[in-house]
């Protein structure tokens, strides 16, 4: 995620935890039910000492997120990108607050099968409180970080999470992952943060998680992505986003919001580039 | 006696919890509405006096062990403060 500056006046490390209370009293307010993830959010001993994050993230039970984005905007967060265009999974979006900076929303978490409402269910029956600038936030529970942590870098071509979250973990610990990665229906993407994918070769999503651990061209993610996608539906709609400029991006990318012309140059790009793509694999083939 | 406390509305860090810098310092705001407020050196140390809660005596006597001083050389700026931050309303008394 870019910046839009130092906020106006806390450093990063000190606006998110508070970003991360004020996101809570929201919350707290309006019953809505939500869990910390990730930064301050994670339980000692789980990532390495003095790492820090520069957003907040949170997952939302997902039937209370219009009430999360009441919030947030009765505050001064604004909203940058959309559930369609913030990620490859549509699983977040991003509102920016000239305080607090960054804040994250997920409605579901990359590789999680299990349908969202219930995926936060079995993700809150075990949570915790952890103190995030002296203010209570729930966040999940020893297991379900480690899980979360591992999801998180396997779709991050890697990253040393996978060496505290898991590698760090005991046999029985581990034990316990999988048994909440089977539950929440996310194996296949347990398997490629922790270099067992291979094992799930016939899987509908193993193409996809392939392509995250290993890299590739935005072709085989799209191909990946159209293989994974579970419906016809879900299918049409992938390959009209995949067609369509990202304008929440764009903007980010341009600092201000973007003209016509400035899509219609990006959508010219975004075809030469494609069509190089498909004629270096004529080329290779 | 008053007592006074962090008010329950206020989110706070100090450099302990950011892996700071070596000038004590302080975050802090009333959620959910800010805005950031920064409470640096000295003003630090009678926030975390402050953190602890108690009388005025207290707190004077906290951030003046924290701080290595005299509580009498420090009573008069501690005072000032506490009562500045009751102001803004992230210090009750009770």
């Amino acid at each position: 995620m870019s910046d839009e500056g130092e906020g106006r006046s806390a450093p990063i490390a000190a606006r998110v935890h508070l970003a991360h209370a004020v996101v809570q009293k929201l919350a707290d307010d309006r019953s809505i039910d939500l869990l910390h993830l990730k930064g301050p959010a994670v339980l000692p001993g789980l990532r390495p000492e003095g790492r820090q994050s520069s957003d907040v993230d949170v997952l939302v039970r997902p039937s209370h997120l219009p009430r999360l984005v009441a919030a947030l905007e009765s505050v001064g967060f604004e909203q940058r990108t959309d559930f369609s265009t913030g990620s490859v999974f549509a699983h977040a979006a991003n509102w920016w607050h000239d305080d607090w900076g960054w804040v994250d929303v997920h409605t579901s978490w990359p590789g999680v099968m299990l349908d969202a409402e219930a995926a936060f269910d079995v993700l809150a029956r075990t949570s915790v409180q952890r103190q995030i600038a002296h203010w209570d936030c729930p966040v999940p529970d020893r297991t379900a970080q480690r899980l979360i942590l591992v999801l998180h870098s396997a779709r991050s071509e890697g990253t040393t999470d996978v060496d505290h979250a898991w590698l760090g973990a005991e046999p029985a610990e581990r034990d316990d992952v999988r048994r909440l990665a089977a539950e929440l229906r996310a194996e296949v993407a347990l398997a490629a943060g922790i270099g067992e994918l291979d094992r799930h070769r016939g899987a509908p999503t193993y193409a996809l998680w392939r392509h995250f651990t290993e890299g590739g061209s935005r072709f085989d993610e799209w191909r990946a992505r159209f293989a994974a996608a579970p419906t016809v539906r879900a299918k049409v709609a992938l390959l009209t986003a995949a067609m369509r400029v990202n304008r929440d991006h764009l903007r980010m990318e341009l600092g201000r919001p973007p003209t016509r012309e400035d899509v219609r140059a990006r959508q010219r790009l975004r075809v030469k580039k494609a069509v190089a793509e498909l004629s270096d694999r004529i080329g290779r083939s | 006696m008053t007592r006074y406390r962090i008010a329950d509305d206020v989110a706070w860090v100090s450099e302990e919890g950011l892996d700071g810098g070596d000038a004590p310092t302080a975050y802090l705001t009333r959620v959910p509405k800010g805005p950031p407020i920064l409470l640096e050196g000295s003003g630090c140390v009678v926030w975390l006096a402050l953190a602890e809660g108690g009388t005025m005596e207290d707190v004077v006597a906290a951030a003046a062990a924290m701080a290595g001083a005299g509580a009498e050389d420090i009573r008069d700026d501690v005072e000032t403060l506490v009562d500045q931050l009751v102001v803004i309303g992230v210090v009750r008394e009770d």
